[in-house]
């Protein structure tokens, strides 16, 4: 073979492992990518909580319910309660920081929250890995609690009463 | 209830087999090609003609990664898609390398060939892993038994050192078996080693993390806790030292460190195991005469006192200057001297790749290398379970941290170790283990994506 032809083979044979790698670096990006959409998302109905759409459970019956704690009733802290006493939002997840913590597999460290929003509690959902769920509906937007509705994350279930 | 998961039912009806599956098909083509691209080229510059004999080195590898592929496809249908093409990629340069380097032994006349020998073990490794995947239905199963893995690791570690079947080569007692068919058990240990790890600190997480006395400002755990992980600690390395195996301790202490900073989120476990690590290396480089030369070479490798002494510098010396010669775009794959270099083909392949494809070769094999760990963390990252994520870490950072102490010893920027670059180096035992390290990664992948439906 010919001084160029070798040449030539010896650059191409870089290039092809370089363009491999390149390629999947495409791949890589279309994960972030994927991330950051969803954390743009959760921006959006996260700051401005009050105007994103509420997904009512059941209909109104017109009293006011005014939960006073958080009941457990399934999980490692069943039967353990909470207080929510004059709290205007209540964390729950996995970090120990949270002000409800909870001991679950199956939930993410910051993984939901209730926001008292003018008299009544709002569940959100903080971008939690396996989801919370409401009466067996995952929450994809803010909803309104209603007496009697249980929420559950992973195998911890647990209600508001008062 | 019923709704819910009607809903997450549709995604798995529309698309049986997920992207990542087609994906993965396509890189093993593609990679596959490569290969035939780097046996032609070493053929056409070595023997200026294209043989049949290519498709010997070429075609068992590629029907093997097929295999795998396949067995992915029957039973872990959502494993992740880029760690198998990435891992078959390094595997087939060092087969082709390998082979260039058997080339230029039969030119000078020689019979110490190691490519045929390679590819099978290649292939056995591959369907090692394959069987792997297809048997572990559930890798949380490793969970039940991390005290019996760790005392099969030091089992394993301790092997080499028995009489009859333990074998010392080039110093350093590493292997188990005979002349023709050796082992290194130290290889399969470290896999044991990070269930180990795993099963033990995900069950003692919190009382290590949160439970410690202040001293000096800073939280000691329980002597309780760090008991037993101290215990195995000084087993494995009271083993090296009798091994004689420097770069074999520097990776179990680092794996150690690793998985226990990760478990618990303490600087001060980094802190202390550095510091321990630095005495360690202090005090065996005055005690033992085989470090303290590792040393020397490291530190003035240029000398002639060092470059002429036996076990010296000679064979680094050969290494840098090689990669000089392969400059930025290498030699070409044939063009090159890698069979001036000692142990090219096994312990050397990574100076031996920087001299045939140059500085912009060895970038790319490190960024295979770079995805490769940087896939086993994502998947670590991305799992619910705690074992599972410590296990993953545990794995993937092995990989790294082999590759760094060996392409720095090689480069000359640490003192050069008896470990192998995974995947590229000739051997079985390396092979084996770091395919089976692959093969619990993609099933621990698997379990994450199915358990997030």
């Amino acid at each position: 073979m010919s001084e160029l032809a070798l040449f030539l083979v010896r650059i191409g044979f870089v290039a092809v492992l370089w363009i491999f790698v390149l390629s999947l670096l495409s791949v890589i990006r279309a994960d972030l990518y994927g991330r950051r959409v969803m954390s743009r998302l959760a921006k959006q109905s996260g700051p401005q909580l009050s105007q994103a759409p509420v997904a009512e459970l059941d209909i109104d019956d017109g009293d006011a319910f005014e939960p006073t704690k958080i009941q457990m009733l399934t999980g490692r802290s069943a039967g353990n309660s909470l207080e929510l006493g004059e709290k205007k939002e209540v964390t729950i997840g996995r970090s120990p920081g949270s002000d409800l913590v909870i001991s679950d597999e199956f939930a993410s460290n910051t993984h939901a929250k209730l926001v008292l929003v003018g008299d009544e509690w709002v569940l959100q959902d903080l971008s939690s890995t396996n989801g919370t769920f409401i009466d067996g509906k995952r929450v994809t937007t803010p909803v309104t609690m209603t007496a009697g509705a249980t929420i559950r994350i992973g195998t911890t279930t647990f209600d508001l009463r008062s | 209830m019923s709704n819910l998961s009607l809903t997450s039912a549709i995604p798995n009806l529309i698309r049986a087999v997920p992207r990542s599956r087609n994906f993965e098909a396509m890189l093993i083509f593609w990679v596959s090609g490569i290969h035939a691209f780097a046996l032609a080229q070493i053929q056409l510059s070595i023997l200026q003609i294209m043989t049949w004999e290519m498709l010997l080195y070429w075609a068992p590898p590629t029907l093997s990664a097929m295999i795998v592929h396949w067995v992915l496809r029957k039973c872990a249908v959502k494993a992740d898609g880029l760690m198998l093409p990435l891992a078959f990629l390094l595997n087939g340069l060092g087969i082709a390398m390998i082979y260039r380097l058997d080339l230029a032994e039969l030119a000078a006349g020689g019979s110490d060939l190691f490519a045929q020998r390679q590819v099978w073990l290649s292939c056995f490794a591959m369907l090692i892993a394959a069987a792997v995947i297809r048997v572990v239905p559930n890798h949380l199963a490793l969970r039940r038994f991390p005290f019996i893995s760790g005392l099969a690791a030091v089992v394993l570690l301790l092997l080499p050192a028995a009489p009859v079947i333990g074998r010392t080569v080039n110093g350093a007692t590493l292997w188990v078996g005979t002349d023709e068919l050796s082992f290194q058990p130290g290889e399969i240990a470290k896999i044991l080693l990070a269930i180990f790890f795993a099963g033990y600190l995900v069950s003692r997480q919190g009382s290590l993390a949160e439970i410690g006395s202040r001293v000096l400002g800073v939280k000691v755990p329980r002597a309780k806790d760090l008991g037993p992980i101290l215990l195995f600690w000084f087993a494995s390395l009271g083993v090296l030292i009798v091994q004689r195996d420097l770069g074999t301790s520097i990776l179990y202490f680092g794996l150690f460190l690793v998985m226990v900073y990760t478990a618990t989120g303490r600087g001060f476990y980094i802190g202390a195991g550095l510091v321990m690590m630095v005495t360690g290396a202090l005090v065996a480089s005055r005690f033992f005469d085989y470090v303290e030369r590792r040393f020397e070479v490291w530190l003035d490798p240029f000398s002639s006192a060092n470059y002429t002494a036996i076990g010296g510098s000679y064979q680094l010396v050969q290494g840098l200057f090689g990669m000089a010669n392969g400059d930025v775009i290498g030699t070409g794959l044939g063009g090159g001297f890698p069979q001036l270099i000692p142990l090219a083909e096994s312990d050397f392949i990574f100076a031996a790749l920087g001299e045939e494809l140059g500085l912009a070769g060895v970038f790319v094999v490190l960024a295979v290398y770079l995805l490769l760990v940087y896939r086993g963390l994502r998947i670590a990252n991305s799992h619910p379970d705690d074992f599972s994520k410590l296990l993953a870490l545990g794995l993937a950072f092995v990989i790294g941290l082999q590759v760094f102490v060996v392409a720095g010893g090689v480069m000359g920027l640490l003192p050069l170790t008896g470990l192998t670059t995974p995947f590229l180096a000739a051997g079985g035992s390396s092979l084996l283990a770091n395919w089976s390290i692959i093969a619990l990664l993609l099933i621990i992948s698997d379990s994450s994506l199915r358990s997030n439906k």
